[in-house]
């Protein structure tokens, strides 16, 4: 359909059998805000490649607008706007001559191309920079220019790829107000990758969390948490000998633990009925934490944990 | 107003125009390829112009035999200042942009390669200036200046066109540089300093007939010395010329699309 995205058993392989994205499938609706949110190198900017028709996957099938990436890549061009991880801008031109070079492109007339670079100088804010060469821009304001420039054309589907990485809380904040308003405003698909689960969390309909190339969990952040996020107690000990120690006991007791420092971290589904038998098992070694807490499930605990589940399948398979 | 495309001629105008003033507002690249393609015709013509008295130049001008060499190698700084030119945009991310635009691929090259040739042709302007200011004379008159430069627009596309397919495949600015290197046998394999009928290097004989830069030198010295009583040598130059643009346009052009599907 008209702002859908679908995706079918991608792969992409690079030169070197390096697998970028190992068979990954996903749907998203019209108007609907997907977030794909990984780590660094999980493979999400090489998604947004295959399906802006930078990259071609090595197998696998690609609809975007409802139109097949593979066999009509102009056609998808024409509704997709793309704002890549590194901005896409000629530091020679100035702000207003960019836009309106990209509006060109698009088919706009030279009037029309000026008064719609006008427009979206105003809507990100950079009306007093418009005469300036964007190269002599600052990170946050190229940012800012390069997301008007994804918006020339008033794409139906709207690619970000790690929007906010590296910019300060304010121009973050207000990059998370403009894409939320075209989402709710204009009915723009918004697929959006990010490293930052605070971002998924706030701007998201729905995610997806990929960890090397495959997609682990995908659902609503609600749904996420309930499904994946055990509870997790949270355990402070005096030294890192006695958590090394306590993590080790709590391993023979069947329940999966993280060791940070003094700190162990323990998942668990049921985290209040499990918590007494912990600590007397604990005490029956002399060992007794500080602090004992116990937190619902938040995302980054989704986040962690699945990343974790992959890491020791992988481990033991290898 | 939006879900539309430019047309061809519409996206290459656009994209030639934004090559250009990338260029001039980066006038220390370009000042002294202008100023390097002179120096060549003032050292060629200060220290070559004595074996001009030879039987074979049959009383031509040196300068009139030395300045399509300056012309055409001005190119290497000038229409070479494509695949430059393209580097930088690969590098700053422009070119990503770029392909996810409806723009064509072709007018996406040809933004850079018209500009490179623009530049190529007021380096040739002045080179025939200062030809002019040490004494050169044209047989061909205004119509053979003219000629010049039509052929050193050919010249001109075609090497941009190497140099920015050489940029998309190579995708950083050393190698980009190394394969600009394919203008040195080009220019010296060739009848560059004296005519055919005095190489002696059988090997050079054989370099020299199957270079295109050959032609291109004998339909300039032609017009520029014998004026247009002699035209086949001026079409054969024209063929090859039109010939290698096509060649080095379309071998840019997949370069940009093939910079998509690969890595």
């Amino acid at each position: 359909m008209g702002g859908s995205i679908l995706v079918e058993n991608a792969v992409k392989t690079f030169k070197g059998n390096v697998h970028a994205v190992k068979g990954i499938s996903l749907e998203v609706k019209e108007g609907e805000f997907f977030a794909f949110l990984g780590p660094n190198g999980a493979g999400k900017s090489t998604t947004v490649q295959l399906l802006t028709t930078l990259l071609k996957p090595t197998s696998g099938r690609m609809e975007v607008a409802g139109i097949d990436v593979n066999k009509e890549p102009e056609k998808v061009r024409l509704e997709i706007g793309v704002a890549l991880q590194e901005t896409g801008i000629d530091p020679d031109l100035k702000g207003i001559e960019l836009l309106e070079f990209q509006a060109r492109l698009f088919g706009f007339s030279k009037k029309a191309a000026r008064s719609r670079a006008e427009e979206l100088l105003e809507l990100v804010g950079l009306t007093e920079d418009a005469n300036r060469l964007s190269g002599k821009y600052s990170g946050g304001m190229r940012r800012r220019l390069d997301l008007a420039m994804t918006l020339v054309h008033q794409p139906k589907i709207l690619f970000l790829d790690e929007p906010t990485t590296g910019l300060d809380p304010s121009n973050r904040k207000s990059i998370w107000k403009e894409i939320k308003r075209l989402n709710k405003e204009e009915g723009t698909t918004i697929f959006l990758t990010t490293q930052y689960l605070e971002e998924a969390d706030q701007l998201a309909d729905r995610i997806s969390i990929i960890n090397k190339g495959e997609i682990v969990a995908t659902g609503t952040p609600e749904e996420l948490k309930r499904t994946l996020g055990f509870d997790a107690i949270v355990l402070e000990f005096d030294s890192e000998e006695q958590s090394t120690r306590a993590q080790e006991l709590i391993g023979t007791m069947d329940l999966q633990a993280e060791r940070l420092k003094n700190e162990v971290t323990i998942y668990a589904e049921n985290g209040t009925a499990i918590v007494a038998d912990v600590i007397r098992r604990l005490d029956e070694h002399q060992l007794q934490p500080d602090r004992l807490n116990v937190q619902p499930p938040s995302l980054d605990d989704v986040f962690i944990q699945v990343t974790n589940e992959q890491k020791k399948e992988a481990s033991t398979n290898g | 107003m939006a879900d539309q495309k430019g047309s061809l001629v519409s996206d290459t105008l656009v994209m030639t125009k934004r090559s250009l003033v990338t260029t001039l507002r980066n006038p220390l690249i370009f000042v002294p390829n202008l100023a390097i393609s002179m120096f060549f015709l003032f050292v060629y013509e200060a220290g070559l112009s004595g074996i001009a008295d030879l039987p074979a130049f049959e009383g031509a001008n040196y300068l009139a035999f030395i300045l399509p060499v300056s012309i055409v190698s001005a190119a290497i700084g000038g229409a070479g200042g494509a695949g430059q030119a393209l580097v930088k945009d690969l590098d700053n991310g422009f070119f990503s942009r770029l392909l996810i635009t409806p723009a064509s691929r072709l007018a996406i090259v040809l933004g850079p390669i018209i500009a490179g040739m623009m530049q190529l042709v007021v380096q040739a302007g002045l080179i025939i200036a200062v030809g002019f200011f040490l004494g050169l004379e044209v047989a061909g008159g205004a119509l053979g200046v003219l000629v010049v430069l039509l052929l050193t627009l050919g010249w001109g596309l075609a090497f941009a066109g190497y140099s920015v397919g050489v940029a998309l495949r190579a995708k950083n600015a050393q190698s980009a540089q190394a394969g600009t290197f394919i203008f040195f046998p080009l220019i010296f394999l060739s009848t560059t300093f004296v005519p055919y009928e005095l190489i002696e290097a059988q090997w050079l004989k054989v370099a020299a007939t199957i270079n295109p830069v050959t032609y291109l030198f004998e339909a300039m010295r032609t017009v520029l010395i014998d004026g247009f009583s002699e035209p086949w040598p001026i079409i054969l130059g024209f063929i090859v010329i039109a010939v290698l643009c096509v060649i080095m346009i379309t071998f840019s052009t997949l370069s940009a699309k093939r910079a998509v599907s690969t890595d």
